[in-house]
């Protein structure tokens, strides 16, 4: 992964899940200053493209970095897995049956509750939802990108179930 | 990105959406889910004489995913174990004219039908047909 993809590098910063949030944004300030057109020195279109170019890699990584979840999703793929591909080898790991089944238990449950449960079950899927980042992010300082990566997997299918009990609220 | 209208038509009016019993000796059920969106699939045959003479599915996913599993649903029913075995996901994905980044939800159908017949099947205490790898 070149310093183009790999947000870390780009900011130089070490690849630990770990952050300064003012690191992150002075960092920010100081390339983006950098990759500003204004700043572009000699003149020509490829310089100006290129700066343009720059300025975008650095607001895709400064987006990743400024983000618990996708920070810890940057590293798992800079560890060989990447979450968004269905690759059995370097795809997202697959949950098992027992979760699957579960999270259509918990639709079940969505449909047949009535607002105070649907309350409830919310707040017991977010909370599920964040541990499952804290236990990525554990899994991750201890070096174990696949446990990492079926955490995140498992944080998708909550926060997909977040999302949909959000545009089903009236 | 468009839809086309036969997904359209299956979201807006999905059939067989449902449940059947799991503890039927002569229903099978699979349940797939997509990592890297969060989708889940649910879907079940009920087997009489070696014929799928129902079939139900509960999905929670997109569009192109209801519809991939609502038009499996429509096809297996009366269709042998075998011929069901032998749904591809490309006849889904061209039935639908589902676009190349949505050809996954086809898949995830193919691979519910595939895990519904294997559940059926180990109830019968079959071995489970031979079959390739899902085509991802």
């Amino acid at each position: 992964m070149s310093a183009d993809t790999d947000p870390f590098a780009l900011f130089d910063l070490p690849r630990r899940h770990a952050a300064s949030r003012d690191a992150i944004e002075q960092r920010y300030l100081e390339l983006s200053r950098a990759a500003h057109p204004d700043n572009v020195v000699g003149d020509g279109t490829a310089a100006r493209r290129a700066a343009v170019e720059r300025a975008s890699a650095v607001n895709a990584a400064y987006r990743v970095l400024r983000d618990p979840v996708l920070r810890a999703e940057a590293l798992v793929k800079l560890g060989g897995i990447d979450l968004d591909s269905t690759d059995p080898e370097r795809g997202a790991p697959h949950p098992t049956q027992a979760f699957l089944l579960e999270m259509i238990d918990l639709r079940e449950r969505l449909e047949d509750g009535g607002p105070d449960g649907v309350a409830a079950l919310r707040d017991d899927v977010e909370a599920r939802c964040d541990a499952a980042l804290d236990a990525a992010v554990e899994a991750l300082d201890a070096g174990e990108v696949r446990r990492a990566a079926e955490h995140l997997v498992a944080r998708r299918y909550f926060q997909r179930f977040l999302d949909e009990t959000d545009s089903s609220a009236p | 990105m468009a839809y086309s209208n036969k997904v359209i038509d299956h979201y807006e009016h999905p059939r067989n959406v449902g449940s059947l019993d799991k503890g039927d000796q002569s229903v099978g059920t699979g349940i797939v889910g997509a990592p890297a969106c969060g989708d889940v699939m649910k879907l079940q045959i009920k087997v009489e004489n070696g014929v799928i003479t129902d079939a139900k599915f509960k999905t929670y996913g997109c569009g192109s995913a209801i519809a991939s599993s609502s038009l499996v649903t429509e096809w297996v029913k009366g269709m042998s174990v075998d011929q069901a075995m032998q749904i591809k996901n490309s006849q889904i994905a061209e039935e639908l004219s589902l676009p190349p980044v949505k050809i996954h939800c086809s898949v995830l159908a193919e691979d519910a039908i595939k895990a519904a017949i294997r559940d059926f099947q180990q109830k019968q205490g079959a071995a489970p047909a031979a079959e390739g790898e899902p085509q991802h």
